[in-house]
């Protein structure tokens, strides 16, 4: 059976319930991507994503009727899952520290950024993102989902609160929080608090 | 505007859709006129375009394949394990349904062929005994006596109790041995024809009796049956 790509997720699902092994295929690869880069980035470990991202997809392959069409969508509720999965895994590591991790082909788990600069400068970018990785993971779990929510994924505030599942005025509040530990946090890493300079 | 309300609103207003124009336009202003706030906004701005960076370097990042095909081999094996299950499910319940089927059908051919004996077994008690049928039951003499024979009546006495019967007159006792068991219904007026005394009271009810009837058919003796 060939599957449409504007096929609804509800109706993926169901197809896949009923043992249908490439609707579940195309559930995964539609939702993989994101689930996994949300939870790379609230866990900074290769390894602890790749496994909360297996985890969530059995949760929907073990019981698919969890998952209910009338309280959201699925990519919600797999979000859900997701970040359950990512605050069990940080609650039980709370200061995982993450080691150099490669992919399977050997290279650095990101994206390459495809620049033309030197390679200096390519280095100096390089650093200057692993900084700011390494400032990201030092944030408490809260406030580093509001800002990789709001600050990586993009996503407006309302999406995040949905996301999260609490009011607008939290999620601000937590990302008021988290940017003065974020600046704080790169002040530190550049060598101490830089002052601030006025412009007028 | 006051600093803390623009740390609040004033370093991301434009993505949050609960703050109006007004308070952007106000948090505009105070960046412009706080030296404090205008620094914190420029480092905001420097922080934000380093996690650009970060956000734009793990854009593309993907499970890795291997996850796929551990969740596809999963999957087959639930799903086949699952198909396999359901088809022992469904055998056991039909060879359930056909141990029952069978078990019923035997009983039933079991009963028939009961009762195909008890009837084959009556018939022939039936006929080997000669027993009268209803015209000739209805003999010179019972028969003015309203001597009555009914189908639904006749029941044939397995046992052998020939206690209480009374012998007709001019039997011997000797004549009995071989004789069966007849119920039938008379008036008791009939009772008269045997040589029984007979209440002339109640000489027309009707009244059950059993007959001892001999080899040649004829009744040898009599036996009151117990009205109820």
């Amino acid at each position: 059976m060939r599957i449409v790509d504007q096929e609804r997720d509800d109706v993926l699902l169901r197809q896949a319930a009923k043992g249908d092994e490439e609707a579940f295929t195309f559930l995964y690869r539609r939702h993989q991507a994101a689930l996994y880069r949300f939870a790379l980035r609230m866990t900074g470990n290769v390894w602890a994503a790749e496994e909360i991202v297996q985890d969530a997809f059995m949760t929907l392959m073990r019981d698919p009727k969890k998952y209910d069409a009338t309280r959201g969508t699925l990519g919600g509720f797999l979000y859900g899952v997701t970040r359950n999965r990512v605050m069990k895994h940080l609650e039980r590591l709370p200061r995982e520290v993450p080691l150099e991790e490669k992919n399977e082909d050997g290279t650095g788990t990101g994206v390459v950024l495809q620049d033309s600069a030197t390679p200096a400068t390519l280095a100096e970018k390089r650093e200057r993102v692993d900084r700011v990785r390494a400032a990201v993971q030092e944030l408490p779990t809260e406030f580093r989902e509001a800002v990789v929510l709001c600050e990586l994924e993009e996503m407006s505030y309302e999406e995040a609160a949905q996301a999260v599942g609490c009011p607008i005025g939290t999620i601000r509040s937590r990302l008021h929080r988290g940017r003065a530990l974020l600046m704080a946090h790169l002040e530190i890493l550049r060598d101490g608090p830089r002052r601030m300079t006025v412009s007028k | 505007m006051k600093c803390e309300e623009f740390e609040m609103l004033g370093l991301d207003g434009g993505r949050d859709a609960s703050v109006s124009e007004t308070e952007r336009a106000a948090a505009a202003d105070h960046a412009n006129s706080c030296a404090r706030c205008a620094a914190l906004l420029a480092s905001w701005q420097e922080a934000r375009a380093e996690l650009r960076a970060l956000a734009e370097e793990s854009a593309a990042a993907q499970t890795p394949a291997r996850v796929e095909m551990r969740l596809r081999q999963e999957f087959r094996t639930r799903h086949s394990t699952f198909k396999g299950r359901r088809a022992a499910v469904a055998a056991a319940w039909a060879l359930a349904a056909a141990a029952v089927l069978i078990g019923a059908v035997s009983w039933l051919n079991w009963r028939h062929s009961q009762q195909v004996a008890r009837v084959k077994q009556s018939n022939s008690t039936v006929t080997s005994d000669n027993v009268p049928s209803k015209s000739d039951s209805a003999a010179p003499d019972a028969g003015t006596a309203g001597f009555n024979v009914d189908d639904d009546s006749v029941i044939l006495v397995a046992d052998n109790e020939s206690s209480r019967f009374t012998l007709l007159p001019g039997v011997q006792p000797s004549d009995i041995d071989d004789a069966e068991i007849l119920r039938v219904r008379m008036q008791r007026s009939a009772l008269g024809a045997f040589g029984l005394p007979v209440n002339e009271d109640l000489a027309n009810e009707w009244i059950q009796v059993d007959l001892l009837v001999g080899d040649d058919g004829s009744p040898q003796a009599v036996r009151l049956l117990q009205q109820q």
